[in-house]
C-alpha cells in the first residue's frame, strides 16, 4: 500500500507542478516564435532520447551530498521526495510540452486578436479566452503525465534508491519483489497498476474528446 | 472619414483613402487587403491616421476578421457582452439583447456559434463590433464565409444595415459581387489605391486592366488585335500596350445576322465558334481569343450547342479601352 500511495503522491504533484510552470513556458513557445524556439524546445525534448539512468546519474551527481547544488544552496535532494519529484519532472517534461502545445495551437489566433480589438487586456483573454478553451487540453496533458508518472523506474532508481515511504515507488516495489521470488505479491501489484494505467488513458480519451469538441 | 496608412511589414503599403457609407477595398489575393485592415485596427505596426499611437484595446474600431472570430465557447448573448464587460451586468446584457435584436438574431442569443449559421454568425460578430460604438467597421471578406444563394440575401442586408448605422464600412474583399453593393469602390493594386470613387464611375471607366479585372471584367484582347475580332479601330487614340476590355453581362452571342438584344450601335460584330456553355452564359473563340457574353433570349430556349457557328456582338458603350500599366 504504502509504495502505491507514494506513487500517486508523485504523480500528482509532478502533474502540478508541470502545468503551473509547463503551461506558461508552453503558451510562450508557441505564441512568441523566436531563432531561439528551435534550441529551446530541442532542449526540453532531451529528456524523450537521453535513457533515464543517464538522467538520474547527471541529478544525482547534481544534488548529491558533495554536488553544486549542495555547495551553492545547500540542497541535498538524493534518496529523498523531492529528489525523484525532480527527477519526475524533468522526464516528463517533453510529454507534458508536446500536449500543451498542441492545446494552445488549436486556438486561433484570430481569437486573441479580434479580442484585443474588443478591449480586453492580455491577462483577461488569457482569462476569459485561453483558459476556457484550453483546460481540456491541459488536463489530458496532465492526465497524460499522471498516468507516465506510475510507470517510472529508471530515473527514481538512480536518484531515489528505494526507500519505504520516500522513494520505493510501485516500478521498483515490483523489481525488488521479483528479485526476491516473491510473485504472487508481485501479480498482485502488477494487476493493480496495469488498471490504473487502463483507468487513466480512458480518461485522457474522453477528456480530449472533449477537447476538440470544443476547439473544433 | 480620410485614412492614410504606410506599412512595411508583411506587405509594403501606402494606401490614402476615402470611406464613406460601404466602401469595397477592392484587391487581389496577397494584395494586402487584410493588412491594411489589420494595421487599422492597430493589430500590425503601422503609421498613419486615424488612431495612431492609440493601443489596440482602445480604439474605436469594429473589426470583423474572415471567419468573425466568434469565441465558441460562449453564447452569441455572451459573445456580444465580451465587448462591454465594462458596464454592469444589467446593462450590459440588455444593450446586448437590444443589438441582438436590432440585427434580427436575438433568438439565437443562448445558442454557441457552432449552432449557428454563416448569416447568423455574421450578425453576431457585428453585433458583438457595434457595441463598442465604433467610428468605423472593418470587414475582412464579408462573403467569404457564407454559400453564394444567402450571399446575395447577406448583401442586401449588409448594405441595408450600413445605411442605417451611419458608420462608414470598410469591406476588404476580391468578389465583384460585394462591390456591385457598394457606394464607394477604391482598388488597392501594387501596394497602393490605383483607383476609388463612386460605384458607378469606378464600375463603368476602370483605369486598367488590373482594376477590371476586380471589377469582373473578364474578356480582354489585346489592342495590336483589335480588329482581328472585329474591333473598327477608327478614330480611337491608343498605345501598342492597350487593352480592350468588356464585361461578359454586356455583350451577346446571336445566330449570325440578327440584331442586338440591346439598342445603341456596336463596336463588335464577328464570327465566332461556341467552345462551352454554361447558362446564360456561353464561351467562345473568336480567332484564338476566348471571350464570353450572354446568349441571345432565342438561343437561351433552343439552345446552342459546342462547336455551332455563332456572332459575338458587343454594344459601342461596353467597350473599354485600358492600359495596361496604370493599374
Amino acid at each position: 500500500m504504502e509504495p502505491l500511495l507514494l506513487t500517486l503522491r508523485l504523480a500528482a504533484f509532478t502533474s502540478i507542478v508541470l502545468t503551473v510552470l509547463g503551461a506558461p513556458v508552453a503558451w510562450l513557445l508557441v505564441r512568441h516564435r523566436s531563432k531561439l524556439t528551435a534550441v529551446i524546445e530541442t532542449i526540453l525534448l532531451m529528456p524523450l532520447v537521453l535513457p533515464p539512468t543517464v538522467l538520474g546519474f547527471y541529478l544525482l551527481v547534481l544534488m548529491g551530498d558533495a554536488g553544486p547544488l549542495a555547495r551553492a544552496f545547500d540542497i541535498r535532494w538524493a534518496f529523498t521526495f523531492e529528489g525523484i519529484l525532480l527527477g519526475s519532472v524533468l522526464f516528463n517534461l517533453p510529454f507534458a510540452m508536446a500536449a500543451f502545445g498542441e492545446t494552445f495551437r488549436a486556438i486561433p489566433s484570430d481569437l486573441l486578436d479580434t479580442a484585443r480589438t474588443l478591449g480586453a487586456s492580455r491577462g483577461r483573454i488569457v482569462r476569459e479566452v485561453v483558459l476556457p478553451l484550453a483546460w481540456p487540453g491541459l488536463l489530458a496533458g496532465a492526465t497524460l503525465v499522471f498516468a507516465h508518472t506510475i510507470g517510472e523506474f529508471g530515473v527514481v532508481l538512480m536518484i531515489g534508491g528505494s526507500i519505504p515511504g520516500e522513494t520505493r515507488v510501485l516500478g521498483i516495489h515490483i523489481y525488488e519483489l521479483v528479485q526476491g521470488l516473491r510473485f504472487d505479491e508481485a501479480h498482485r501489484v502488477a494487476i493493480v497498476s496495469t488498471a490504473m494505467a487502463f483507468a487513466l488513458l480512458l480518461a485522457l480519451r474522453l477528456t480530449e474528446h472533449r477537447w476538440r469538441s470544443h476547439t473544433a | 472619414m480620410e485614412i492614410a496608412y504606410r506599412l512595411t511589414q508583411p506587405i509594403a503599403l501606402s494606401v490614402q483613402l476615402h470611406v464613406r457609407g460601404l466602401t469595397v477595398l477592392l484587391g487581389a489575393s496577397g494584395a494586402g487587403k487584410t493588412s491594411l485592415l489589420r494595421a487599422i485596427a492597430g493589430l500590425l505596426p503601422a503609421d498613419g491616421s486615424p488612431f495612431h499611437g492609440i493601443p489596440v484595446q482602445k480604439r474605436p474600431v469594429g473589426y470583423l476578421p474572415q471567419h468573425y472570430a466568434l469565441f465558441p465557447h460562449l453564447s452569441a448573448l455572451g459573445n456580444v457582452c465580451f465587448s462591454i464587460r465594462h458596464l454592469p451586468h444589467e446593462q450590459r446584457t440588455r444593450k446586448a439583447m437590444q443589438l441582438l435584436e436590432s440585427l434580427g438574431v436575438s433568438h439565437c442569443a443562448q445558442r454557441k456559434p457552432a449552432a449557428l449559421s454563416g448569416g447568423e454568425q455574421q450578425r453576431v460578430a457585428l453585433a458583438r463590433a457595434l457595441a463598442r460604438e465604433p467610428e468605423i467597421l472593418l470587414l475582412d471578406e464579408p462573403l467569404s464565409a457564407i454559400d453564394s444563394p444567402t450571399a446575395r440575401d447577406i448583401l442586401g442586408w449588409l448594405s441595408r444595415t450600413v445605411a442605417e448605422l451611419g458608420i462608414p464600412v470598410l469591406a476588404a474583399t476580391h468578389d465583384p459581387l460585394l462591390a456591385a453593393a457598394a457606394d464607394r469602390i477604391a482598388i488597392l493594386h501594387g501596394g497602393r489605391i490605383v483607383q476609388q470613387g463612386g460605384r458607378d464611375a469606378i464600375m463603368s471607366a476602370p483605369e486598367g486592366v488590373a482594376a477590371a479585372r476586380l471589377l469582373g471584367y473578364t474578356n480582354f484582347v489585346g489592342f495590336a488585335d483589335a480588329n482581328l475580332v472585329g474591333y473598327q479601330t477608327g478614330g480611337v487614340e491608343y498605345a501598342g500596350t492597350d487593352f480592350l476590355a468588356f464585361r461578359p453581362e454586356r455583350a451577346w452571342v446571336v445566330t449570325p445576322g440578327a440584331a442586338c438584344p440591346e439598342p445603341g450601335g456596336l463596336a463588335v460584330r464577328v464570327r465566332c465558334t461556341v467552345d462551352s456553355v454554361s447558362r446564360p452564359y456561353a464561351s467562345v473563340n473568336v480567332r484564338g481569343y476566348a471571350l464570353s457574353a450572354l446568349l441571345a433570349p432565342d438561343l437561351l430556349s433552343s439552345g446552342a450547342e459546342r462547336g455551332s457557328e455563332l456572332e459575338l456582338l458587343v454594344p459601342e458603350q461596353a467597350v473599354r479601352v485600358l492600359p495596361a500599366e496604370s493599374a
